[in-house]
């Protein structure tokens, strides 16, 4: 069996904050004692990634995937618990590990803000020491694969979002990381520009067999890429399996869609099988507890003259809505 | 007059209000304004060591100067400094409109736009400054004195406004201004020491190019009692001249801002 | 490592050249400064018969040119950097690169100064024309300067680097920094020539590192220092200099370890 790329066991990070009330007495006060609680940002996560993965973290705000992620490259140190990529301990924070990874955070800027890209990747080539050919090799294949051409000559203040978010990935990208951690990548992107970052993560995936963590908002990003996902709330791991094992486990509802002849009757009665979700000429959608899905069908089969009858599962935000709503269990 | 008076009460106001949230800022504040002072007090002091007089001026009256720069120095850092900055600012991000909309005149809403109240802290150090000075001075200082004092102080706050409106002004054509800004800060630094000591091209550039002089230097002529009448008299000719050059400077910068033609 | 260096060198040049008009404005405090510190010594002189404590009106003169471009050379300004970087979260993406963010901020030195000496060393030679001071150097005292301001800068730019430290841990940096700049400003033989002051504060002077890095090297330029005192001189420099490794070896690793603590 390979060494994971990632591994995870246990892992915890834990803030003191210390709480202050206004006032210039509080203030004194405050320096002889402080009153503090402890925040679990991360509360004893486990999991590995095996090389050549791509794995989604799925999470609202604040539910500890950016510090999960922040800690697997190194910039924070775990508060408790086992944290090893490539074989490496990240906060070691060691010059081959450095080599190795590269974490990219949407709307976050490695790139110098006045001169064209291309000087910054050129200074990143130096300092990841990659020989010439390595380098031009690999530039030529990122320009290509995102669209970069005359991007990268142009100062980089005066470039849109988009097209900077492409630039800075490119620079993240030059000395062929092994491991790949991206941060909300798409956020603040038009459709098109997160259709074609995805399409690239996806090739660069493919291409070097690098493995990728990604942490995104956008169900589409997690739908297209990932097989893999893991849910993270309130710093504690919900699920960690296939997406369509996700919505199988946490989905509660099925939508009914039934297609009807004309003549139709009114939707009230619809009522009485379910939730009415929408009503349209010639088409009923109605939501129902998943475990009376079977019988509700077969009620509506027996009792309507149906034209047609689709079952389907929710939308996967509202899956991920539901498992999100859930309380601390 | 009354209603100018009234809206710059209710900006000062409200930015004391904003700057008393923060009140650890005080005694940040009071603090860099004593280094300050023990820079101008030490430097002072080391140099009447070795001397007994600095271009005919007696240790005292370089004391009451240090208090008059001090002084002048927290004004303009309390309202001038910080308004002019935030105008700039406003200008360069777009956010200009509310001076333009209000039913007030925009440069008066400009210029108390900001308050930062901590600076205090150095005029109430250059009152105790000033105040140690006269004490040493004694009967020399008269009514005579205070009014020319305060006269030249007025002409010289009103001066070095009318200065720096001109210089903000620019950032409605020329973008990237705000280190402008910073030339004055630079050349303020002389203010420390009386204007007469320093060479020819230095002392035409501190008077009116710079206006250095007539902020502090000039003031403190007058309370020492080494001011005459025409010197006087330019400093309110000067005065008078740049309130009405900077006035008009800004209208016509606001015209082009707003789009309307010249 | 060089190619390190002479890559880190190129950029920060590109990048400081967009802002120039900047720079230019900022060099007028750096050239007025000394300037007036020089006509207040020099009409101090003057009214003393010619000459201060071992200073003539041309020697106030030398001191202060000479002055104005050691400091220029010597200074750093990276503690107001890395308030911005970690304020701005651009600190992250430094600490993520498997280079040691120091190396960048002496290249950033080097391309500054680079470029400003284009404007200081006219400067100078303007003033030098209009002041008319003295020069009187031994050949062996202008060629231990060389030595001596390289280790000058070192000192200089790692304590303000371990300085800048101070930003993890607060934000509140300006009064820390401007106590540093005002005791420089007594200290380092500024406000006044070191040999001016009196002799309490000459005392403090000789206990504090900042003499080592703006008035010794000058003093040496000058003539003003006996083969024995320069050799005193360059030891105090590198006794100095290995104290504030030490200390900001120290710093560094707390620093790091409070910012991975607090969130990068």
């Amino acid at each position: 069996m390979t060494e994971p790329a990632v591994h995870l066991d246990n892992l915890a990070k834990v803030y003191r904050v210390y709480e202050r009330e206004a006032g210039l007495g509080a203030a004194v006060r405050s320096l002889v004692r402080r009153k503090s609680h402890d925040v679990r940002a991360v509360d004893g996560i486990s999991f590995d990634v095996a090389p050549g993965e791509i794995v989604g973290f799925l999470g609202p705000n604040g539910a500890g995937k950016t510090t999960t992620l922040k800690m697997l490259s190194g910039l924070l140190h775990p508060t408790s618990g086992e944290v090893c990529v490539l074989g490496y301990e990240p906060y070691r924070r060691q010059r081959e590990f450095l080599r190795n990874i590269a974490l990219v955070m949407g709307q976050r800027n490695q790139l110098l803000w006045d001169i064209p890209a291309v000087d910054s990747f050129e200074l990143n080539r130096v300092i990841y020491r990659l020989s010439r050919q390595q380098y031009q090799e690999m530039l030529d294949e990122l320009v290509a694969l995102l669209e970069l051409e005359e991007l990268i000559y142009k100062p980089v203040r005066n470039l849109s979002l988009g097209e900077r978010m492409k630039c800075e990935i490119a620079g993240a990208l030059l000395h062929r990381p092994r491991v790949l951690f991206l941060d909300e990548p798409t956020i603040g992107l038009d459709v098109t520009m997160q259709r074609r970052i995805r399409r690239f993560v996806g090739e660069y995936n493919r291409r070097y067999e690098a493995t990728v963590l990604l942490t995104s908002h956008y169900m589409a990003d997690v739908v297209a890429l990932c097989e893999r996902v893991v849910v993270i709330h309130h710093g504690r791991l919900l699920f960690d399996g296939a997406l369509d094992a996700l919505v199988e486990r946490f989905a509660a509802h099925k939508t009914i869609v039934v297609d009807l002849p004309d003549g139709v009757r009114n939707g009230r009665a619809f009522a009485a099988y379910g939730e009415v979700l929408e009503e349209r000429p010639g088409q009923v959608t109605l939501r129902v507890p998943k475990a009376n899905a079977a019988r509700v069908t077969g009620q509506l089969l027996a009792d309507i003259d149906v034209l047609d009858l689709t079952i389907q599962d929710p939308p996967i935000e509202e899956v991920i809505e539901t498992v999100f709503t859930q309380p601390d269990s | 007059m009354r209603q100018i008076l009234r809206i710059a009460y209710t900006f000062l106001r409200l930015g004391a209000l904003n700057e008393l949230e923060y009140r650890a800022n005080f005694f940040i504040q009071s603090f860099q304004a004593l280094l300050g002072l023990l820079v101008s007090l030490g430097g002072l002091q080391i140099v009447f060591n070795h001397t007994a007089d600095l271009g005919g001026w007696q240790p005292a009256e370089l004391l009451a100067l240090v208090g008059v720069y001090q002084i002048v120095g927290g004004l303009i850092n309390t309202v001038i400094n910080p308004s002019m900055q935030r105008f700039m600012e406003d200008v360069r991000k777009g956010t200009l409109d509310f001076a333009l909309t209000k039913p007030a005149d925009a440069q008066l809403l400009v210029s108390v736009r900001e308050f930062r109240i901590w600076r205090v802290a150095d005029i109430f150090l250059g009152i105790a400054v000033l105040v140690v000075a006269l004490v040493r001075l004694g009967e020399r200082v008269g009514w005579q004195q205070a009014s020319l004092f305060g006269l030249a102080l007025l002409c010289g706050a009103a001066i070095v406004y009318s200065f720096w409106l001109i210089l903000a002004t620019f950032s409605f054509w020329f973008v990237r201004v705000e280190n402008i800004l910073v030339i004055f800060q630079s050349m303020y630094q002389a203010g420390r020491w009386p204007v007469g000591i320093y060479p020819q091209w230095l002392r035409i550039t501190l008077t009116f190019i710079v206006p250095v002089a007539f902020a502090v230097t000039v003031p403190a002529e007058g309370l020492v009692g080494r001011l005459d009448l025409p010197a006087l008299a330019q400093a309110l000719g000067l005065a008078a001249a740049l309130l009405l050059v900077s006035r008009f400077f800004w209208r016509f910068g606001l015209r082009a801002y707003s789009g309307a033609s010249a | 490592m060089r190619a390190i260096y002479q890559a880190f060198y190129r950029t920060s040049l590109a990048v400081q050249m967009q802002y120039r008009v900047a720079a230019i404005i900022w060099l007028l405090g750096t050239v007025l400064q000394p300037v007036i510190f020089l006509v207040v010594w020099s009409t101090v002189a003057r009214a003393e018969g010619g000459s201060v404590g071992g200073y003539t009106v041309a020697g106030f003169a030398a001191y202060y040119i000479t002055m104005m471009v050691v400091d220029h050379l010597t200074f750093d300004w990276h503690m107001w950097e890395y308030d911005y970087r970690v304020r701005e979260g651009l600190l992250s993406p430094l600490l993520l690169k498997p280079v040691h963010p120091i190396h960048g901020d002496i290249a950033d030195n080097l391309a500054y100064k680079s470029l400003t000496m284009l404007v200081v060393i006219p400067a100078a030679i303007l003033l030098t024309l209009f002041f008319r001071p003295s020069f009187e150097a031994p050949l062996w005292a202008v060629l231990a300067f060389v030595p001596a301001i390289i280790l000058a800068f070192l000192l200089r730019f790692l304590s303000a680097w371990t300085l800048a430290m101070a930003s993890f841990w607060t934000t509140r940096i300006q009064a820390l920094n401007q106590t540093f700049f005002v005791a420089e400003l007594f200290f380092a033989g500024q406000i006044a020539p070191l040999d001016l002051l009196p002799a309490p504060l000459q005392l403090v002077a000789n206990l504090l590192p900042f003499r080592w890095g703006l008035a010794y090297p000058v003093e040496l330029f000058l003539g003003r220092l006996t083969p024995r005192e320069a050799i005193t001189g360059l030891a105090a420099q590198l006794i100095w200099l290995a104290i504030t490794l030490v200390i900001l070896r120290l710093v560094w690793r707390a620093g790091l370890r409070r910012y991975s603590a607090f969130g990068a």
